[in-house]
């Protein structure tokens, strides 16, 4: 069992989607995270073994290289995708609740601002750690993000901004949480954003980069 | 010195009068506030009562809805304005679902001798007095050209998936802003002085993509829109967004004239770091930081940066805000108090 999980987790980290990927080169022609993870679970590998295991394991790996500047966005999003060809075979085992995710995570661009490679890198991030991620996309209302609390009770919600003039959108938005759901997290992330202005709005967390979140997470 | 002497001895890091400046582009909804704040009537009138060294000439290209060159192709796959900064990069690409590089054929590739009006760039570049340093705002963002082509994600990742498909696309944007300068260039021959082109490579943090992947994709295009620029005796500046300490010595090598916009509080790109590793090897343009002290500092504290910026730069470094766009939420106090200090 632990070598298909080692498997999985070296495809994870290394971007190999299945076996027709031509990424990464010296992978070519090699089963990847899509049938080693049908492979795994067909041979009685629990999936939440290889939930936590291999792609948890696969996906920390990979964070901790893009911090360090080991690997980039296009690297990070191959493993993204990888992860999520082995994820598509354990929907049922979420659906069924024989897997459970660590939490609900609502991320959201803040309004007026249509910036999300930034948003989607830490949405791949989190759910790679092992989180249910609701993604309500850029330039979002608040009252969507009122709406997506009320919906899942107790999630933490992540905004992101890029813009400077958009960064009152996001104190408009933490304050309107806050006011209402005084005990959800909230954190914050984006170009202009460090950890005063997280201060200032009334935030929880500030975080530089994917892995900070995860980190936080995980705490 | 008159402005252009004072942008070129900048540029050679040559000894200079006062600290060379550019105001950069304020966007529409950022003037009014300038025009009332300094009591003129124009941009241009706010240009020479701050005494600004860079006059930028912006191209004619009449393509609607956007008419900016900037938004010459139309990569949406789905209805949308085309407006600059109105669509994201990471939206649906044409190219998204095409792997075979045969399929760069079925685009509608524009071809920019239709659109770029021949006469009105001479008119422009023209009405511009010859003492100003006259810069052509060409952009030419060829690989943020190709991630558009794709979808931004998608095309990062076929830049591993499928080199070859994603440099056939980027060669194909290299060679439409080759034809496109050209034209822009013939048109303003003995009227202009620099050219502003550019990508953005960097996050706040680092690099978007390893310099490896760039150096193999994208500076090829690069080098050629710089020779380009050079065979008509003209001065480069390229702008990047970010943190792009690791790949300024390739600019360098490419041969960028100046670095633009020191965006100050990226990783790796304070002033003190950028002197320390590149002293006298370029010339910089920016250093004023527009993420938190020009929108949130006071007047003084902007005054006190400028201040330490040329002390550390006498030449060598093009005062000005960190950002091209000046935003609505600058107050136009910070924008008197950074030339107000280099008049001083």
């Amino acid at each position: 069992m632990e070598e298909i999980l080692s498997k999985i987790a070296h495809c994870v980290e290394f971007g190999k989607v299945n076996k027709a990927a031509p990424y990464p080169p010296d992978m070519k022609g090699l089963d990847g995270a899509d049938e080693l993870t049908r492979e795994a679970l067909d041979s009685g590998v629990k999936a939440d073994v290889i939930l936590k295991q291999a792609l948890v394991e696969g996906m920390d790996r990979v964070g901790k290289k893009f911090s360090e500047k080991k690997i980039f966005i296009p690297q990070m999003l191959m493993s993204a995708k990888a992860m999520n060809a082995a994820i598509e075979h354990l929907k049922p085992y979420f659906k069924s609740g024989e897997v459970q995710r660590k939490g609900k995570f609502i991320i959201a661009t803040v309004q007026g601002d249509l910036h999300d490679i930034g948003k989607n890198l830490v949405k791949m991030s989190i759910e790679g750690a092992g989180w249910e991620v609701i993604d309500l996309g850029v330039d979002v209302k608040v009252e969507k993000l009122l709406a997506a609390i009320e919906e899942n009770p107790g999630a933490k919600i992540g905004l992101s901004a890029l813009l400077t003039t958009t960064m009152g959108n996001m104190k408009d938005a933490v304050a309107a949480i806050k006011s209402k759901y005084p005990n959800n997290e909230v954190l914050i992330g984006g170009a202009p954003v460090n950890d005063d202005f997280r201060k200032q709005i009334g935030a929880d967390y500030y975080a530089p980069d994917p892995q900070g979140v995860v980190a936080h997470l995980n705490k | 010195m008159n402005h252009k002497d004072r942008f070129l001895a900048t540029v050679e890091n040559a000894p200079v009068d006062k600290p060379a400046s550019w105001l950069g582009l304020p966007i529409p909804l950022a003037e009014p506030a300038l025009l009332k704040h300094f009591k003129v009537k124009s941009i241009d009138e706010l240009k020479k009562f701050i005494n600004d060294d860079i006059y930028p000439i912006e191209v004619p290209y009449n393509f609607p809805p956007s008419n900016h060159i900037a938004c010459a192709f139309n990569f949406a796959k789905v209805n949308h304005l085309d407006k600059p900064d109105e669509r994201t990069l990471t939206a649906p690409g044409f190219f998204e679902d095409y792997n075979d590089v045969a399929d760069i054929e079925k685009f509608n590739w524009p071809d920019p001798s239709k659109y770029l009006d021949r006469e009105e760039s001479k008119r422009r570049a023209k009405a511009i007095d010859k003492d100003y340093a006259r810069m052509g705002i060409l952009w030419s963002a060829h690989f943020q050209d190709a991630c558009s082509a794709f979808g931004m994600e998608q095309a990062l990742m076929v830049m591993l998936t499928n080199p070859d498909m994603f440099q056939a696309v980027i060669d194909r944007i290299t060679d439409f802003y080759l034809k496109a300068n050209e034209i822009f260039y013939e048109s303003t021959k003995g009227y202009l002085d620099a050219v502003l082109i550019g990508n953005d490579f960097g996050s706040q943090t680092g690099l978007m993509v390893d310099p490896a992947m760039l150096s193999e994709f994208v500076f090829t295009g690069t080098k050629k829109l710089i020779d380009q620029a050079k065979s008509y005796g003209l001065k480069v500046m390229h702008h990047s967004c970010g943190s792009i300490f690791p790949i300024i010595d390739d600019l360098i090598n490419l041969g960028a004239d100046i670095i633009h916009p020191i965006q100050a509080l990226a990783e790796g790109m304070d002033a003190p770091n950028l002197k320390k590793h590149f002293d006298k090897k370029v010339c910089f343009c920016g250093g004023v930081d527009a993420q938190y002290l020009l929108v949130s500092g006071a007047p003084d504290m902007v005054s006190r940066k400028v201040k330490e910026l040329v002390e550390l730069f006498p030449t060598g470094l093009i005062v000005s805000p960190s950002h091209e766009a000046i935003l609505p939420d600058i107050p136009p106090a910070n924008i008197e108090a950074l030339f107000g200090t280099l008049n001083r």
